[in-house]
């Protein structure tokens, strides 16, 4: 079948900038797909070229079998962009009806209402919302036409933790209903939660695209640091099986773990002269580091 | 067709409950006509026709064009900051649909604008026309308002400086195209330059239709080539600015 999306080497520039650089990318119908990296890694470029609000500089995209921005394809989908507000001197319920009536088959009002939990706010004005209502209202428009494929950039900045969880939950019944979805977030737990393939993005490449549990593992890594004098340490430890990599700098030895715990206990059980002892996480933006400089090294 | 209208719909009860700009939009050339037609008494005669009905012609396409050109273009610069705009591009509403939307709403209030000056200056100062001229009169000033709703659009794309331009825009096309002193009372030069303005094109066959004689299709086709030029130049400022980048 033919995939929903598919990006063959798109790249973009912004002037010398490059945004987005040399991506591929197909994804099927069905598939619950979360963009995930740092601010700047072009996540947001590439969803706004998947939708044909922006051309790519090289390369082909493909969204529904068609050029994205055609009318036809906008029928089936649905959208949650950054930095929007909706119009002034317009009820709650006007603006849903209002991006019904651009659809042939819209949902409900009160459906949609209750999806985003709006139900007791749909005599508000629309555009006085607060943060998290507006991107429940923003939901609640996009979900208006009944999309075969949602887009959601960022869908839960500016949520609070209840919201969040009710915006989760309608996400939820969406996927489960066998529609695609595709999401950006800087947030894994996000990424995690909803979806079942995970892009991670990185200066504009796509450095990790795996389903999240493989992510997690390789975000999850721990650092455990020391000054170690004895150098044969550092032979012993690269072949424990816990271990992911060593690195070395002088006396100062840093190990990469999926289990720091049981590194630390073996360190001490088999009595190495180590002291300074430090544990961290590595945390995303090492993480991005770490995969961004495999994918050098591969190349 | 039903995005359209859906568009529309909504257009329409915003710009009634924008109280303030509603009641301002048709106070602005009432009270004008009311404060200025006392200076020049409304029976002397001009261009074939009293000042009290050449004048109301003026005020009626004053409201018109700054209704258009001014606010038509603020509030389409507010709704592309707000970002609205972009994410309108990803919804089955097309551009032809929006831009046909918010020129069918400026049409609705240009009418209005046109039915409340002539009836304040049928009142007032008793103008009365036959019923074929007073609907050829209210058509040509409706339908002619096309050009201007559409330098609003350009207008509209200029972002931050939309308020400043449009303002501009608005009293210099005034001014210049005879709205304000009728054209004959100007200098040679501002006669020239008058009838290049397609504020003069505009109002000028309504005045000869007050005057009894037809419209001129030399003033039709001023106005379809103003029309032409505005679009094509926000055709390609649009294209312009879509290819910049934005926030990531």
């Amino acid at each position: 079948m033919e995939p929903v999306i598919s990006l063959n080497h798109v790249s973009k520039h912004f002037g010398h900038r490059i945004a987005v650089n040399e991506v591929s990318l197909d994804i099927a119908s069905g598939q619950a797909v979360a963009l995930l990296g740092p601010n700047g890694a072009g996540k947001t470029t590439s969803i706004a070229m998947m939708l044909g609000l922006l051309h790519p500089t090289t390369g082909e995209i493909r969204l529904l079998g068609r050029t994205p921005g055609h009318l036809a394809s906008r029928e089936k989908i649905g959208v949650v962009l950054q930095n929007v507000s909706v119009p002034e001197r317009l009820k709650v319920r006007e603006c849903i009806n209002l991006v019904r009536g651009f659809y042939p088959n819209p949902r409900s009002l009160d459906d949609l209402l209750n999806l985003a939990g709006l139900a007791t706010d749909s005599d508000m004005q629309a555009h006085l919302l607060s943060g998290g209502k507006m991107r429940r209202l923003q939901f609640a428009l996009a979900m208006a036409g009944n999309p075969e494929v949602l887009f959601l950039d960022e869908p839960t900045v500016g949520m609070d933790v209840t919201s969040r969880r009710q915006f989760w939950d309608a996400l939820r019944q969406y996927v489960g209903e066998g529609r695609t979805l595709i999401l950006t977030t800087h947030d894994l737990q996000e990424a995690d939660v909803m979806t079942d393939r995970v892009v991670v993005m990185h200066h504009g490449l796509v450095i990790a695209d795996a389903p999240p549990e493989r992510i997690k593992m390789e975000f999850g890594d721990r650092q455990i640091s020391f000054v170690a004098d004895d150098a044969r340490l550092i032979h012993v430890v690269r072949q424990w099986a816990e271990v992911a990599d060593v690195q070395t700098s002088g006396r100062q030895v840093t190990i990469v773990t999926s289990d720091s715990d049981a590194v630390l206990k073996r360190l001490i059980h088999d009595n190495w002269d180590i002291r300074d002892i430090r544990v961290g996480g590595t945390g995303l933006e090492d993480a991005f580091v770490r995969l961004t400089r495999e994918e050098v090294s591969l190349a | 067709m039903k995005p359209f209208l859906s568009q529309w719909k909504a257009d329409l009860l915003r710009t009634v409950r924008d109280r303030r700009f509603f009641v301002l939009t048709l106070i602005m050339p009432v009270g004008f006509y009311l404060l200025f037609i006392h200076e020049q008494r409304g029976a002397t005669a001009i261009a074939g026709t009293f000042w009290s009905a050449y004048f109301m012609v003026s005020m009626a396409t004053f409201g018109v064009v700054g209704a258009s050109v001014n606010t038509l273009g603020v509030r389409l610069a507010a709704e592309r900051k707000m970002g609205w705009v972009r994410w309108l591009r990803t919804t089955p509403l097309s551009s032809v649909g929006y831009a046909a939307s918010k020129i069918s709403t400026q049409l609705s209030l240009s009418l209005l604008i046109v039915a409340v000056v002539f009836m304040v200056a049928h009142s007032n100062q008793g103008v009365t026309l036959s019923a074929k001229h007073w609907v050829e009169i209210v058509l040509w000033i409706w339908i002619g308002s096309i050009p201007f709703a559409a330098l609003g659009v350009l207008i509209g794309l200029a972002g931050n400086s939309a308020q400043v331009l449009g303002t501009l825009v608005y009293l210099g096309l005034s001014l210049l195209g005879g709205l304000w002193t009728p054209v004959e009372a100007l200098p040679k030069t501002m006669q020239d330059i008058a009838h290049w303005m397609p504020t003069y094109r505009y109002a000028q066959p309504a005045w000869n239709l007050l005057a009894g004689k037809g419209v001129d299709i030399k003033d039709i086709a001023f106005l379809a080539g103003y029309t032409i030029l505005f679009v094509g130049l926000a055709a390609i400022i649009q294209n312009r600015l879509d290819v910049k980048p934005d926030t990531n």
